[in-house]
């Protein structure tokens, strides 16, 4: 098995771009919505930790994972264990598909059909969230993890469509290719780049669709009854998602790593090209996230099923339409 | 690896509040250093919904009998290592409700208490003060001893716990 043993494989899933690379990404992209968060707040954010308090997030971790575990005796154990860490084990893996710099983690190429694998990935890493709360013996988390289920109802259909959109665009559903087009949709189906930052709003369950966790309603949420390194491993998993939501807009919509390369290296310059426009997305996703107030669990719904469906539906039509029509007669994009 | 473990816990303390009976004076001013004038979020500190995240637990209010087994309960839900920091006249010693039939008069008489922050209300600076000594005890800070500031002793020794604490009233009120 030379595949195993290769040591630039192995290099390459557990350094950079794989695990390591991933986590310090995560970690660093959670300071920046912290410290803008605060900022927006007319704050100032972590301070103390680090300069800037951009070692907040590594501390917040390794305090959670020094502290004592309590486990509920209701708890359904084996679940209340599992699932936080295989939820995040997913969301990482989900990440390994995505072209950093300039390849995915695990092979040069991808293959075609893998969008469709990282968007089963991240339900299934959503479902596991769900079953922790659900598992925790606690009525809020109980109720968080109900919320969870049903918010997933309404986003995730106009989330895998939206998906798609690019997808038709680049006519493949290879991540690689779809990265590697010579437009970036965004250029190409505007509409759908803002309907998917809207629905990836909802997929990573924050304002005005932060309603599974909502502190003022059901406490923690799912994560009520978790402690220790079982948190810290929840709260890993909230962050990896927002930076896997990013990396997806980024790859689908943006042009990937893609961008000049000036000298040498190649791969450096397309990691920070990628890292750039990860950090414009979540600039983005930030800000509505602090300027909007919350929805109620049936206005999300509604919206969702009313609004977001039937737009995500257009956009595909409106999509196609231009594909054929427009843009590959005029040679547009191909 | 005991040193990150302990770097962390000083940087990155979440607090639970728990108002044990209080007038709600104190309470606003606990609101106060999350908002934008005082944020504590600069050394981590973040207000966490459930007592299973916290690791510092805010108590105002003398306690009343009724409420003594409620705190005992959340005090006995937070995860260890965890700290007590009781805030306000009432909290500490009971204040102008000493000696009534209904209150146990102060924190200390139900669970064990890290640190007093005296006032009616306390002022937010003397909070904070309170909370950075508390974290001074746990993990002291190597460099040489700070001057006193408005008469204010810094709590330099580890181990320090309970760490008692004066803060004088400035003149303004």
């Amino acid at each position: 098995m030379s595949f195993i043993l290769d040591p630039v494989l192995i290099f390459r899933i557990l350094v950079f771009p794989g695990f390591t690379f991933i986590f310090f990404l995560t970690l660093f992209c959670d300071w920046v919505e912290r410290k803008l968060e605060a900022r927006i707040q007319n704050r100032v954010g972590p301070m103390v930790a680090g300069p800037g308090g951009i070692l907040q997030p590594l501390a917040d971790f390794i305090k959670l994972l020094s502290k004592e575990d309590i486990e509920p005796r209701d708890a359904k154990k084996l679940v209340f264990r599992i699932a936080p860490i295989a939820a995040f084990s997913i969301m990482v893996f989900a990440m390994c598909f995505i072209p950093i710099d300039g390849a995915s983690v695990l092979s040069t190429g991808g293959f075609n059909g893998d969008l469709i694998i990282i968007l089963v990935f991240s339900t299934v890493a959503n479902f596991l969230l769900f079953l922790a709360g659900w598992a925790s013996a606690n009525p809020y988390g109980t109720i968080g993890a109900a919320r969870v289920l049903t918010q997933f109802l309404g986003y995730d259909i106009p989330f895998l469509l939206l998906a798609l959109t690019p997808a038709f665009l680049a006519g493949s559903l290879s991540i690689f290719q779809i990265a590697g087009s010579a437009w970036p949709a965004i250029l190409l189906a505007p509409w759908a780049f803002v309907l998917f930052i809207i629905t990836l709003q909802a997929e990573l369950e924050r304002d005005p669709f932060d309603v599974p966790h909502s502190d003022s309603e059901v406490v923690g949420g799912l994560e009520t009854e978790y402690t220790g390194a079982k948190l810290a491993f929840l709260h890993l998993t909230r962050d990896i998602q927002v930076v896997f939501g990013s990396a997806l807009v980024v790859t689908l919509f943006l042009g990937g790593p893609s961008g000049p390369v000036f000298f040498g290296l190649d791969w450096f310059w397309y990691t920070l090209w990628f890292v750039l426009k990860l950090l414009v997305v979540i600039v983005i996703s930030e800000y509505i996230t602090t300027v909007v107030a919350r929805l109620r669990i049936d206005q999300v719904l509604t919206g969702n099923w009313k609004i977001l469906l039937p737009a995500a539906i257009i956009s595909l039509i409106v999509a196609v339409a231009l594909v054929t029509w427009v843009y590959h007669p005029l040679g547009i994009g191909v | 690896m005991a040193d990150a473990k302990t770097w962390a816990r000083v940087k990155s303390p979440w607090v639970l509040h728990f108002n044990s009976g209080a007038c709600n004076g104190c309470d606003i001013e606990i609101v106060a250093l999350l908002t934008p004038k005082y944020d504590v979020e600069r050394f981590g500190i973040k207000l966490e919904p459930s007592p299973r995240h916290a690791d510092i637990l805010l108590v105002t209010g003398a306690v009343t009998n009724q409420c003594a087994e409620r705190l005992k309960r959340v005090y006995d839900q937070m995860p260890q290592p965890k700290f007590v920091v009781a805030i306000g006249a009432c909290a500490c010693s009971g204040g102008v409700f000493a000696g009534t039939y209904n209150t146990l008069g102060g924190v200390d008489k139900v669970i064990p208490v890290s640190a007093y922050i005296p006032g009616c209300p306390p002022r937010p600076e003397a909070i904070i003060d309170g909370c950075v000594k508390l974290l001074n005890a746990i993990n002291p800070p190597k460099k040489k001893k700070r001057k006193q500031v408005n008469g204010i002793k810094e709590a330099t020794k580890s181990e320090v716990v309970p760490v008692v604490m004066e803060v004088k009233q400035d003149g303004k009120q």
